[in-house]
């Protein structure tokens, strides 16, 4: 069975809806754009589509691999469809909280954290080194359990597709008791925020239950907005420096480290770790944060 | 695919969204109110920083905040935001009321503030 790619589908309407979504914000809807932040954003997204066509042969191939070795055949079916998503949905999570927590996965990620706005645009602003990364790695349990490819990578496609447009400010929050099992626009803004409260939080996909479940789930507080970015902004625009100035710092700081513990830390230890403690991780920023909070103030 | 379909509808679509973006007005140039403003932003994106005192640069672009624990934060424009790095190890110069700072930072432009109280300001940066 052939699958259509879902995301080449979507484009037109993700541009329609970023169309629309400026000029909702410039008739006064909440949110935020920049042009320059806009234009980076697309470039990011525009370089993301040409490296993963370069890529996606060798992530094919290993899926077929994986899958030629499949503890189960699995047939292509509504129930297994459905099983598929979820799973798939599962394994982002695994992989997105991976992403935070490890420097080296962190180092292509970082990229679609790296704008100081939260809005449509920034949902295209993906990673040039996903490959590099080896960020497809967290699929491959899927294959070998024995979901052909080609109903993993629609799969995918689709979960990419429902991630576009939680992107938003405008929306503030669903209806229906949606917010209770859904990635939302406000589950999603807490996990773009550099606030402590909610540094590295809800790593959903489309399921904000693996959230709920795994102790990493903070709601959106109204008194406080998030402020979007990274804890270290960048200072440029420019695409090629967004895409690898995190493999750069990596580069550096192996180069630079006292012993292979450290080397080894550099690679696979959280961001913002270093042997002195000189540099603050998430969980020393909101471990800092919450003394404070605790503090009296004087 | 092709290359029209690769590259060239792509780069059509990211030429109307921005010149659109542009046309929409989102072009701002963000200008520092107050130096309590500098200091609450450099307060948001520096944990334990505690501002004592501001000092804006003389076209409100750029500001000089310093810390209880002796940190002096640089908060300068990008787009319509701020960035704020800690600026004690910069390249401090100055010429008259005018500091350059230059961070040991790479795409970290050089940036000039004049300020009326430079020298005091030059002082605590190499303090």
């Amino acid at each position: 069975m052939k699958f259509p790619d879902p995301v080449t589908i979507a484009v037109p309407f993700f541009i329609g809806l970023v169309i629309l979504e400026m000029i909702a914000v410039k008739r006064g809807a909440r949110g935020a754009y920049d042009w320059r932040d806009s234009a980076a954003s697309l470039m990011m997204g525009f370089g993301s589509t040409l490296a993963g066509l370069l890529s996606a042969g060798a992530v094919a191939g290993l899926a077929y691999l994986f899958w030629a070795h499949r503890l189960f055949d699995i047939p292509i079916a509504w129930w297994s469809g459905v099983l598929c998503f979820v799973l798939d949905d599962f394994a982002y999570y695994v992989f997105h909280r991976s992403a935070h927590r490890v420097r080296w996965f962190w180092a292509s990620h970082v990229i679609h954290h790296s704008s100081q706005h939260y809005n449509l645009t920034t949902a295209l602003r993906q990673t040039w080194t996903g490959f590099l990364s080896l960020g497809f790695i967290f699929r491959l349990p899927l294959f070998l359990i024995g979901f052909p490819p080609a109903l993993v990578f629609f799969c995918a496609g689709i979960n990419l597709i429902y991630q576009f447009w939680i992107h938003t400010e405008v929306i503030k929050r669903l209806p229906f008791g949606l917010e209770a099992w859904l990635n939302t626009p406000s589950h999603h803004r807490v996990h773009h925020g550099t606030n402590p409260r909610y540094l590295d939080r809800n790593y959903a996909g489309v399921f904000i239950v693996w959230d709920r479940l795994l102790g990493t789930y903070e709601p959106e507080a109204d008194d406080e907005p998030p402020r979007y970015g990274i804890i270290k902004n960048l200072p440029t625009f420019n695409p090629l420096w967004t895409a690898c100035h995190e493999w750069v710092g990596i580069a550096r700081d192996v180069w630079n480290a006292p012993n292979w513990k450290a080397r080894w830390m550099y690679v696979a230890g959280a961001p913002g770790w270093s042997p002195d403690g000189s540099r603050d991780t998430a969980d020393v920023i909101r471990a800092t944060w919450e003394r404070e909070q605790a503090t009296p103030a004087e | 695919m092709n290359l029209l379909t690769l590259f060239v509808i792509p780069a059509g679509g990211i030429a109307l969204l921005v010149l659109l973006a542009r046309l929409l007005g989102f072009n701002t140039q963000p200008r520092l109110a107050s130096a309590e403003q500098a200091g609450d932003i450099a307060r948001d994106a520096l944990i334990g920083f505690h501002a004592t005192s501001a000092a804006l640069g003389d076209d409100a672009r750029a500001a000089l905040v310093a810390s209880t624990d002796g940190r002096v934060a640089l908060v300068r424009p990008h787009g319509d935001r701020w960035i704020v790095r800690v600026a004690n190890d910069a390249a401090v110069t100055r010429d008259g009321d005018t500091l350059t700072l230059a961070l040991h930072e790479p795409m970290f432009a050089p940036l000039s503030l004049r300020l009326a109280d430079a020298a005091a300001w030059q002082t605590r940066l190499a303090a």
